[in-house]
C-alpha cells in the first residue's frame, strides 16, 4: 500500500435502520452521488454498535469506522 | 464514543478513525455530505495499517472489555445524576476525568497483558516493547501481579523475568 | 365508478375500468417499452414541466409498478395498427393491444368515497399572468421542480431560461378567499403551510443565497408544531412575510423575464418589488368529474361541492353505508386526512361488525423443512432491477463472484426479483437445490425484506434465514459515475451478506395473548366516540374519567361552527354511553398504575379509596385539555372580562345584560402564539366569530370588536368571517410587542372598559369603549407528565401528547397498543375531535380483532448464566422491556419483555457481562460480517 493519490479508503459503517440507514436509501432515491468508499452493516439502532467493533473494523482491513444513527 | 476516541488517541491509532455524524430518515442530502466529508478525512490520514498497530489494537480491545472501564460507562448516567451512598454526585467534568485515568491505567495494563502474551520478558524489555516508562510498567505491572495476571517466572542474572498468568 | 344500488350492508357497486393495453401479470416495469416508445407526450405528473412516452408509469413510487399505454396518444391508435415499437421490444411480451373495457360488479357492505381534490387552475385569472408570464408558476409546479426525480432533478431554477431564481415570491390565496368569479370563498387551509415549507426548502437548495417572500393576508398556521415552523422560516431561514394584497403582476420591462409585483402593504402604501420567479399558492377544489359522481350516486354535497357532512358525523354522507375521507369532505392537510381515512373505516367496521372475518381467507405455509439445521446450504439472487441496478454494476460479474463464497451452492440473476414470476423461481429454488439461507441482492430491505422473507416461507423456510444486500440504494443508484467501483462494492456487501447469512438461526414467532377489551382515559366527547366505535364492534370498554360525570370540553360547545346543537349531540351521546351493555364508565376515577404491553395490558385505577384492576389489550388516551386562566386585560379583576363561553352564557342566562350593552370585544391569542407558548389553540377564531355573529344577529346595533393577530378561521370556516364582516363586526389587527390595553372606566354612571389598540393602518391608537370583553385564551395541557410517564409515551415541548409520526401515524404511539385522540393530543375543534376518536378507535380495533398479537421476535436474549443483576440493561432500555426479577438465590436476573422490546441492542451494548445477545443481530454474526468486509485488501 502507498501514500499517494491513488489511495482509496475502505470504510466501515454501521447505520441505524430507522435513521442513517433510511437517510441513505433516501440518497439513492434522489440519486445523490458520493464516494464508494463505505461498506455499511445495518443495525436496528446506533446503541447496538459495541465500541469493541470499531477495533474489530481497524483490524479487519478498514481504514476508519463510520458510526451514523 | 468519546472514550472509543480517547483510547484511540492514546494508542497513537488517532480519534478521526472513528467518525460518529447523526443522519435522519429524511436527510438523504446530509447522508451523503456525511459520506464524502469521512472519506476525504480517511484519505488524509491515508491507509491503516493493522499489522503496524496490532499491539495497541489488542489493547485497545482489552481495555474496552475489560470489565472496569464497561462497569463505568455503564454507571455514567447513575454516577453523574444522582447521588452515591455517601450523598455525593460527581460533576461531568470530574467523571470524565475519572474515566480517562480509568482508562489509561487500564489500557496501559492491556498493552502489557499483549506484550507478556508473546513471551516472557523483563520490565525493561515491556518498557521497549509498549513504549511506556520503565516507572509505569512497574506500577502497572504491580497491580497485574496483585490480581494474578501476571507474575515472576525467574530471574535472569540479577533481572527478574516477568510471564502471563493462566 | 359507475353506481351503486342497494342499501347500507348490500350494496351492488358498478364499476368500469379502462384497458392499460398491459398485462398486469407479465409487466416486469423493467421500462425498455417507454424507452422505445417514439411518441412523447407532455407529463401530467411533472406538472407538464417535463415529458413523458405514450407508454409510461405516473410516477416512480406508483403502486403497482406496472405500465400502462396513453391510448389517446398511442401511434398504434391513432394510426391504426402502426409502430407497435413497445410489443417489439417488450421482453415480457406484456403488451396485449387487443384489452377491452370491462365491467365489474362488486358486492359490498359499505363505500368509502375519498377521491381527493384538484388543485385551482389560475389560467385565465389575468391578474396574475399565469400562462402568458412563464415565470409565474403554481405552487404544484414548483414542488415538481424541488423534486430531486422532478424535471430538473431538483435544481432549482425557472422555466422561461432555465437560470437559477435569486429572488422568488410566494402569493397565497390564489383562487381561495376570494369572491371572484370561478374563484371560491373558502380558505384551502393547507396553502400557508406549504408556501412556507417550499420557501424554507428552496433556500436549502439554493445554499442559503436565496431571496424569498411570501405575500399573505392572514398566516394560517394553525396545526400542531406549525407556528414553531413559521417563526422559524421568519427567524433563521430569513423568509420575508408580506402581509399585503396584491395589485397586479407584470414583466419588469420589456424584454425581461423578471416580475414586477405591485401591492398594497400593511400600512396602505401601494409598493413595487421585482422577483425573478413568482410562485402562485394555488388552493383545493372539487372537480367536475366528482361533482357528476356524487351526483350519480346521490350524495348531497354544499355549496362549493364538498361533501356535505355533520359536524358530529364528520365522514357519514347523506346516503347510508356511503362514507367520504380526505378533501372531498373539505379542504384539509395530510394528518387531517389520515385521520379521517382511519376514521371513515372505523365507521364501516361498526356498520359491519356481525360479518366480520366472514370473508377472510389465511393464508398457509409449509411446514419448516428441518434442513434449515444442516450445513449452510446458501443460494444468492442478484437482482438487474431493469436498468437501476445492471445500468451501474455488472450483475454477472457479482453472481458469477458470489459462487465462489463458502456455503453458496446456488446463484441466479433476475431481471426483477420481487416480481411474481421471479418470486416462484426462487422458492422453486430453495426447494429442488434443498437451500437452507438465502440471500438477495437488491434494492433495500426496508421496504423488500418482508416479500422475500415470505417468498421462502413459501419454499418452507424460517423467514430469518434471510440476508439482504443493498447493492441499488445504497450502490448503483449512488455511484452511477464509477461502475467498477460500484461493482467492487456489491461483490464486498454480498460477501458480507453470505457470511452473515451462514449464521442465521431459524426464529420463531412471538405469538402472545390477547385480552379483548379497551380502556379509554377520559371521559369527555372524544373518549366516549371511540368508546362507543368500539363497543359497537363487539369490544368490551372501560372509560375511566377523574371528575364525577361526563362531557369535558364538549359541554361549553353550544352550538358547531355549522350552527349544530351541541347540547342535544352531548346528551344523546352520553345517553348512548351509559345505556350500552359493552361500555363500563368508571367516574371518579384515577389511574394508579399501568404494566404489560399491547394485548395484555393491567391497569390499577382508584375510586374514592376503593382499588380495582382492570385487565384489556389496548389503550386510548382521550384526556382532553383545558383553557387558560389568564393574568391579563384584568381578567380575574373585572366582572366584564371574561373568557371562551363565559359570554355567551352570561347573554343566554341574563338576555337583559345584551339588551343593555351598546359594545363587546374579542381578544384573540391570549397567551397563544407566546413565547412561552408558541402554538396557535386553533379553534378561538371560528369560536370568537361564531359569538360575535350570534351577538350582531341578535342585536344589530351592537358594536362588536375582534381584536386579533391572524384570523384563522381555515376551511370552510372562512364563510364565519365574511359573514362577520357583513354583518359589521369590526376587526382590528395587534401585534404580539403591541397588546391592547385594558383598563376599567365609568360612562354615564356605567361600568365598562377601555381598550386602546393600535390601528395597523392608520398607525394611531384607538379607544374603544365597551361593556364586555372576551378573552380567547390559550388551551393548555392538562399536566399529564404522571401518565406519560406511567404509559411510557412522550409528550411534547407544550405538554401534548407526541403521536408516533406527525402526519403518517397521528392516533399511534411508537408503544404498540396505545392510542390518543381529541384535545390530549393538541387543540382542536369538536368535529375534529370526533374524526381523531374514530380513528383512535379504527387502529384500536385493528389490535383487538386479532386472535393474538405477534410481536417482532428479533429481541433481545439474556443468558441468565452471565447476568449479574445489576440492572444496568433496564436502566439503559428506552422502552421499559427489561426488568429485574428475583430469583431465589441468586438476588436479581435481568429479563426481557418480549412484547415491548424493539430490538434496538442497546442493553446488549451496555452490558458489563456481555451477557445480553439480540437475535438476528448476534454478535458473532456482526463480527463476522465486519471481518468479512475487511477481506481483500
Amino acid at each position: 500500500m502507498d501514500m499517494n493519490k491513488s489511495f482509496e479508503p475502505k470504510i466501515l459503517a454501521f447505520l441505524c435502520n430507522w435513521c442513517a440507514y433510511a437517510g441513505a436509501d433516501l440518497a439513492g432515491v434522489s440519486r445523490l452521488q458520493y464516494p464508494s468508499t463505505i461498506r455499511s452493516i445495518r443495525v436496528m439502532c446506533s446503541g447496538r454498535v459495541d465500541p469493541v467493533y470499531i477495533i474489530d473494523g481497524l483490524r479487519s482491513g478498514f481504514d476508519s469506522v463510520f458510526v451514523s444513527g | 464514543m468519546e472514550l472509543v476516541q480517547y483510547l484511540l488517541d492514546l494508542s497513537g491509532i488517532g480519534r478521526d478513525r472513528v467518525q460518529l455524524r447523526w443522519v435522519s430518515a429524511a436527510e438523504g442530502q446530509l447522508f451523503a455530505k456525511y459520506v464524502t466529508e469521512v472519506s476525504n478525512i480517511t484519505q488524509e490520514m491515508g491507509p491503516f495499517d493493522p499489522e503496524e498497530f496490532s499491539l495497541p489494537l489488542a489493547a485497545v480491545e482489552q481495555t474496552l472489555n475489560s470489565p472496569r472501564i464497561r462497569w463505568l460507562l455503564g454507571l455514567t448516567k447513575q454516577l453523574t445524576e444522582q447521588v452515591n451512598v455517601y450523598n455525593e454526585k460527581l460533576k461531568d467534568e470530574d467523571f470524565k476525568r475519572l474515566l480517562q485515568q480509568a482508562t489509561e491505567e487500564e489500557y496501559h495494563k492491556a498493552l502489557i497483558m499483549a506484550a507478556l502474551e508473546e513471551g516472557p520478558r523483563s520490565v525493561r524489555q515491556m518498557a521497549e516493547k509498549t513504549g511506556l516508562s520503565v516507572y509505569t510498567v512497574s506500577l502497572r505491572l504491580n497491580e497485574l501481579e496483585r490480581c494474578n495476571r501476571a507474575g515472576l517466572k525467574e530471574y535472569s542474572g540479577s533481572t527478574p523475568i516477568f510471564v502471563e498468568m493462566a | 365508478m359507475e353506481s351503486i344500488e342497494g342499501d347500507a350492508g348490500n350494496f351492488q357497486v358498478t364499476v368500469r375500468e379502462r384497458p392499460r393495453y398491459v398485462d398486469m401479470d407479465k409487466c416486469i416495469a423493467c421500462g425498455i417499452c417507454a424507452e422505445r416508445c417514439p411518441r412523447k407526450v407532455k407529463d401530467e405528473y411533472n406538472q407538464g414541466l417535463a415529458k413523458r412516452k405514450a407508454i409510461y408509469v405516473q410516477y416512480a413510487q406508483a403502486v403497482p409498478l406496472k405500465y400502462v399505454i396513453d391510448a389517446d396518444h398511442c401511434i398504434y391508435f391513432k394510426k391504426k395498427g402502426r409502430c407497435k415499437a413497445c410489443e417489439k421490444y417488450c421482453p415480457s411480451d406484456a403488451i396485449d393491444f387487443t384489452q377491452k373495457e370491462k365491467i365489474h360488479k362488486i358486492e359490498v357492505g359499505s363505500v368509502i368515497l375519498s377521491t381527493g381534490f384538484k388543485s385551482f387552475d389560475p389560467r385565465g385569472y389575468d391578474v396574475y399572468g399565469y400562462g402568458s408570464l412563464p415565470n409565474v408558476i403554481t405552487s404544484m409546479e414548483f414542488e415538481r421542480i424541488l423534486s430531486a426525480s422532478g424535471p430538473f432533478q431538483g435544481h432549482l431554477q425557472r422555466p422561461s431560461d432555465n437560470e437559477p431564481p435569486r429572488k422568488i415570491a410566494w402569493l397565497q390565496c390564489v383562487g381561495s378567499r376570494d369572491l371572484h368569479t370561478g374563484c371560491h370563498e373558502y380558505c384551502s387551509g393547507v396553502c400557508c403551510m406549504y408556501a412556507i415549507k417550499e420557501a424554507v426548502i428552496a433556500r436549502e437548495h439554493a445554499g442559503g443565497d436565496l431571496d424569498t417572500a411570501i405575500f399573505f393576508m392572514d398566516m394560517r398556521t394553525h396545526g400542531k408544531e406549525f407556528d414553531r415552523y413559521y417563526d422559524r422560516a421568519r427567524d433563521e431561514a430569513g423568509v420575508r412575510f408580506i402581509r399585503s394584497r396584491v395589485h397586479s403582476i407584470e414583466r419588469a420591462g420589456p424584454g425581461s423575464d423578471d416580475l414586477q409585483i405591485t401591492y398594497v402593504d400593511d400600512g396602505g402604501e401601494l409598493k413595487e418589488e421585482i422577483f425573478n420567479l413568482v410562485v402562485l399558492s394555488t388552493g383545493l377544489e372539487i372537480s367536475e368529474e366528482v361533482r357528476k359522481l356524487a351526483q350519480d350516486l346521490g350524495i348531497d354535497l354544499d355549496l362549493h361541492g364538498f361533501a356535505e357532512t355533520s359536524c358530529f358525523t364528520p365522514v357519514v354522507t347523506s346516503r347510508p353505508g356511503v362514507f367520504v375521507c380526505g378533501a372531498f369532505a373539505g379542504p384539509k392537510d395530510i394528518p387531517q386526512s389520515v385521520m379521517e381515512a382511519s376514521a371513515a373505516s372505523s365507521a364501516c367496521a361498526v356498520l359491519l361488525a356481525d360479518s366480520r372475518n366472514s370473508l377472510t381467507q389465511e393464508k398457509t405455509y409449509p411446514p419448516e423443512d428441518p434442513i434449515i439445521y444442516e450445513e449452510p446450504r446458501i443460494g444468492v439472487f442478484v437482482c438487474h432491477c431493469g436498468i437501476n441496478i445492471a445500468g451501474v454494476v455488472d450483475v454477472p460479474a457479482v453472481r458469477d463472484y458470489a459462487e465462489t463464497l463458502p456455503n453458496v451452492v446456488y446463484v441466479a440473476d433476475n431481471l426483477f426479483s420481487c416480481s411474481q414470476d421471479t418470486q416462484g423461481l426462487i422458492r422453486d429454488a430453495v426447494k429442488e437445490n434443498r437451500l437452507n439461507r438465502v440471500v438477495v441482492a437488491a434494492c433495500t430491505p426496508r421496504t423488500h425484506e418482508p416479500l422475500f422473507q415470505e417468498t421462502i416461507r413459501d419454499g418452507g423456510l424460517n423467514p430469518y434465514l434471510f440476508e439482504f444486500a443493498n447493492i441499488r440504494d445504497q450502490d448503483a443508484w449512488v455511484h452511477q459515475k464509477e461502475p467498477e467501483k460500484a461493482t467492487e462494492k456489491a461483490k464486498d456487501l454480498v460477501r458480507m451478506s453470505v457470511v452473515k447469512a451462514a449464521l442465521l438461526e431459524p426464529i420463531e414467532p412471538l405469538l402472545l395473548g390477547n385480552r379483548h377489551k379497551a380502556l379509554v382515559i377520559g371521559g369527555g366527547a372524544a373518549g366516549m366516540i371511540a368508546a362507543l366505535d368500539l363497543a359497537d364492534q363487539g369490544f368490551k370498554t372501560f372509560i375511566v374519567e377523574q371528575k364525577e360525570k361526563l362531557g369535558g370540553y364538549a359541554k361549553y360547545v353550544r352550538k358547531t361552527w355549522k350552527g349544530e346543537d351541541g347540547r342535544a349531540f352531548l346528551a344523546d351521546l352520553k345517553e348512548r354511553v351509559r345505556g350500552h351493555e359493552r361500555i363500563e364508565v368508571l367516574l371518579d376515577t384515577k389511574i394508579s398504575h399501568v404494566s404489560g404491553f399491547v394485548g395484555n395490558f393491567t391497569t390499577t385505577v382508584t375510586t374514592g379509596s376503593a382499588e380495582q384492576e382492570l385487565e384489556h389489550g389496548v389503550i386510548i388516551l382521550a384526556v382532553g385539555a383545558k383553557s387558560l386562566k389568564p393574568d391579563e386585560y384584568l381578567y380575574g379583576q373585572s366582572d366584564l372580562v371574561m373568557r371562551w363561553h363565559e359570554l355567551e352564557k352570561l347573554f343566554e342566562k341574563e338576555p337583559e345584560r345584551l339588551e343593555q350593552a351598546e359594545a363587546v370585544a374579542f381578544i384573540q391569542c391570549v397567551g397563544s402564539r407566546e413565547p412561552e407558548r408558541p402554538y396557535c389553540s386553533k379553534f378561538c377564531c371560528t369560536s370568537s366569530l361564531q359569538q360575535a355573529i350570534d351577538f350582531k344577529t341578535r342585536k344589530p346595533g351592537l358594536d362588536v370588536y375582534v381584536l386579533y393577530r391572524d384570523i384563522r378561521t381555515y376551511g370552510q370556516r372562512e364563510e364565519l368571517y365574511r359573514k362577520a364582516r357583513e354583518l359589521g363586526v369590526i376587526f382590528i389587527r395587534y401585534s404580539l410587542n403591541e397588546k391592547p390595553v385594558v383598563e376599567e372606566t365609568r360612562i354615564n354612571g356605567k361600568d365598562k372598559l377601555k381598550i386602546t389598540v393600535k390601528d395597523h393602518i392608520l398607525g394611531i391608537p384607538l379607544e374603544l369603549q365597551v361593556d364586555y370583553l372576551d378573552l380567547a385564551t390559550a388551551i393548555i395541557a392538562r399536566g399529564d407528565e404522571e401518565l406519560a410517564k406511567m404509559l411510557k409515551v412522550p409528550l411534547n415541548e407544550d405538554g401534548f401528547f407526541l403521536e408516533a409520526h406527525m402526519k403518517l401515524r397521528p392516533v399511534d404511539f411508537a408503544t404498540d397498543g396505545i392510542f390518543v385522540c381529541g384535545m390530549a393530543h393538541y387543540p382542536k375543534p369538536l368535529e375534529e375531535s370526533i374524526v381523531q376518536a374514530k380513528a383512535a378507535a379504527a387502529r384500536a380495533a385493528s389490535v383487538l380483532i386479532k386472535e393474538s398479537v405477534e410481536v417482532e421476535p428479533t429481541v433481545s436474549v439474556i443468558d441468565q448464566e452471565k447476568c449479574i443483576g445489576c440492572g444496568l440493561c433496564e436502566a439503559c432500555c428506552p422502552f421499559g422491556a427489561i426488568e429485574l426479577i428475583k430469583v431465589s438465590g441468586q438476588g436479581y436476573r435481568a429479563e426481557n419483555i418480549q412484547a415491548l422490546c424493539k430490538g434496538c441492542g442497546i442493553c446488549a451494548a451496555a452490558c458489563p457481562q456481555k451477557a445480553i445477545d439480540m437475535k438476528h443481530f448476534r454478535d458473532h454474526q456482526i463480527l463476522a460480517m465486519i471481518e468479512a468486509g475487511g477481506e481483500g485488501r
